[in-house]
């Protein structure tokens, strides 16, 4: 679904990625771990093109991002993303929130539209919010019109950029519960997430990240249970 | 005769002026919106050749009098090609006037337009570029919507500035309050009391078109609490 090799990417010259390699099976629910600054968003925006890799391979739902003969919309139709500060169309109702990537993308009929608006609306909870602005909403709702927004392209893969580090701690475990409902239906995910408690009940597999490197990656219970190295050790001392 | 009367008499002429003046503001008004959407896009693209050309443009009609604008457009350029035959001895210098004074407004609108453009959230695009929308339909469904709403405040206000600038079409001879008021001094030597209420009507307009434009500001900041 996801295949990344030796991906690098400097910001003038800061190195913030050196040499990621990686791959995401279909299904698989992989959630990436690691200190602020190490990387962790800028891996993952990589992989829908939102920052261009200094070097490195990456293949998403088959097709080479890396190459600039890729049309990079025909990527991001098919990999759903959310982001920390849920990045909601201010202007637009929960509803047309997430109407406009199928009119727009994939020039969906209206009515099918907002069927499936409807549809996923209700699916992470929210049915009756159809009509109400992001301003209107919580965070926690705000996050999960954002989810549904991502979900109405009906994508191939789902990459999370911490999605609750935004919300109020109560808020935290509805957005949480609509991302496992997701895993079980047997959704691709990528999750950047400081959740420990989530990652070990979802995750198929969590990578540490630090200094653009991943230091260590493995089964959940594994990696929280026995660490190997030094850096992910002090990592979940502080925050377990 | 009392030179309020006097005044009072030449106010339908006055009126015919400031009908004029309107006229002349609202042209500028909208042609300086089309004209600085286009050149604040050209300024934000990744097209080095149209940032020149929008930069050029918005510098020149900036550093430079209105008043000389209006004296190449309406003097100047006929001296060099037939305007004058193409449009007409009567139209050309309205349509020359109009052109000055959308050019430079324009010029001014083109930074109102880009500030707005930049001020949206940066998280706006992404969100918009990640479901797959083109750099075309973030710009026309997402960007420039809320942009516009920012916009607004400070392109009413510019309006009133057009207002002001449109009296800039008297010293050429053609037709608004300003030049009414200069015609019926000179008929009527009443200069005190014409001068006034040319002023006074300059103001009610002006005044209203400001104060519209803080209301409009006072909404949108609660808007954006
Ligand atoms: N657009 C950018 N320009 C310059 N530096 C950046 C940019 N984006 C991220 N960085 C830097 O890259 C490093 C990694 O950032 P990030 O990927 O956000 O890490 P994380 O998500 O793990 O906290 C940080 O040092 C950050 O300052
Ligand atoms: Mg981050």
């Amino acid at each position: 679904m996801i295949s990344v090799e030796d991906l690098h990417k400097q910001f003038g010259d800061h190195q913030v990625l050196r040499g990621i390699t990686t791959r995401v099976q279909p299904q698989e629910v992989v959630v990436v771990i690691g200190p602020s600054g190490g990387g962790k968003s800028t891996f993952l925006r990589c992989l829908n093109g939102l920052e261009r890799p200094t070097s490195g391979r990456i293949v998403v739902v088959g097709q080479e991002i890396t190459n600039p003969k890729t049309n990079i919309v025909n990527v991001r139709k098919q990999v759903g993303m959310v982001f920390q500060r849920f990045n909601l169309f201010h202007h637009l109702t929960a509803l047309d929130n997430i109407t406009i990537g199928p009119r727009q993308v994939l020039r969906m009929p209206a009515d099918e539209a907002e069927s499936l608006a409807r549809s996923l609306l209700a699916k992470v909870g929210l049915s009756g919010k159809e009509n109400s602005y992001p301003d209107q909403l919580s965070g926690g709702q705000q996050q999960r019109v954002a989810i549904a927004r991502a979900l109405a392209m009906r994508p191939q893969v789902m990459l999370f950029d911490e999605p609750t580090s935004a919300l109020d701690p109560e808020m935290v475990g509805e957005v949480l519960q609509v991302m496992k409902d997701l895993a079980r239906e047997g959704m691709t995910m990528v999750i950047v997430t400081h959740e420990m408690g989530f990652a070990r009940e979802v995750a198929d597999r969590v990578l540490f990240m630090d200094d653009g490197c991943i230091v260590e990656e493995g089964q959940p219970d594994a990696l929280f249970a026995h660490p190997q190295e030094e850096r992910t050790r002090v990592f979940l001392s502080k925050v377990l | 005769m009392n030179a309020w009367h006097t005044a009072f008499v030449q106010l339908p002429l006055l009126l015919h002026g400031l009908l004029r003046t309107i006229e002349f503001s609202l042209v500028a008004a909208v042609v300086s919106v089309i004209l600085g959407l286009i050149a604040a896009l050209c300024k934000l693209s990744r097209f080095g050749v149209l940032r020149g050309i929008s930069t050029v443009y918005v510098e020149i009609f900036r550093g430079t009098p209105l008043l000389v604008q209006i004296f190449y457009m309406v003097f100047a350029l006929p001296s060099i090609m037939p305007l004058n035959a193409w449009f007409g001895q009567d139209l050309y210098p309205i349509i020359g006037v109009s052109a000055a004074l959308a050019l430079n407004e324009g010029a001014y609108v083109t930074e109102i337009v880009r500030a707005g453009i930049l001020g949206v959230d940066r998280g706006q695009r992404e969100a918009a570029e990640s479901l797959g929308m083109t750099g075309y339909q973030t710009m026309r469904h997402i960007i420039l919507p809320q942009a516009f709403k920012r916009m607004i405040p400070p392109l009413v206000n510019q309006f009133a500035q057009t207002i002001k600038d449109t009296s800039l079409v008297a010293p050429v001879g053609v037709v608004d309050l300003m030049y009414q008021g200069q015609i019926t001094v000179a008929q009527t030597y009443a200069a005190f009391s014409i001068y006034t209420v040319v002023a006074a009507l300059y103001f009610i307009v002006i005044f209203a078109v400001s104060r519209l434009a803080n209301y409009l500001e006072r909404r949108l900041q609660i808007d954006q609490r």
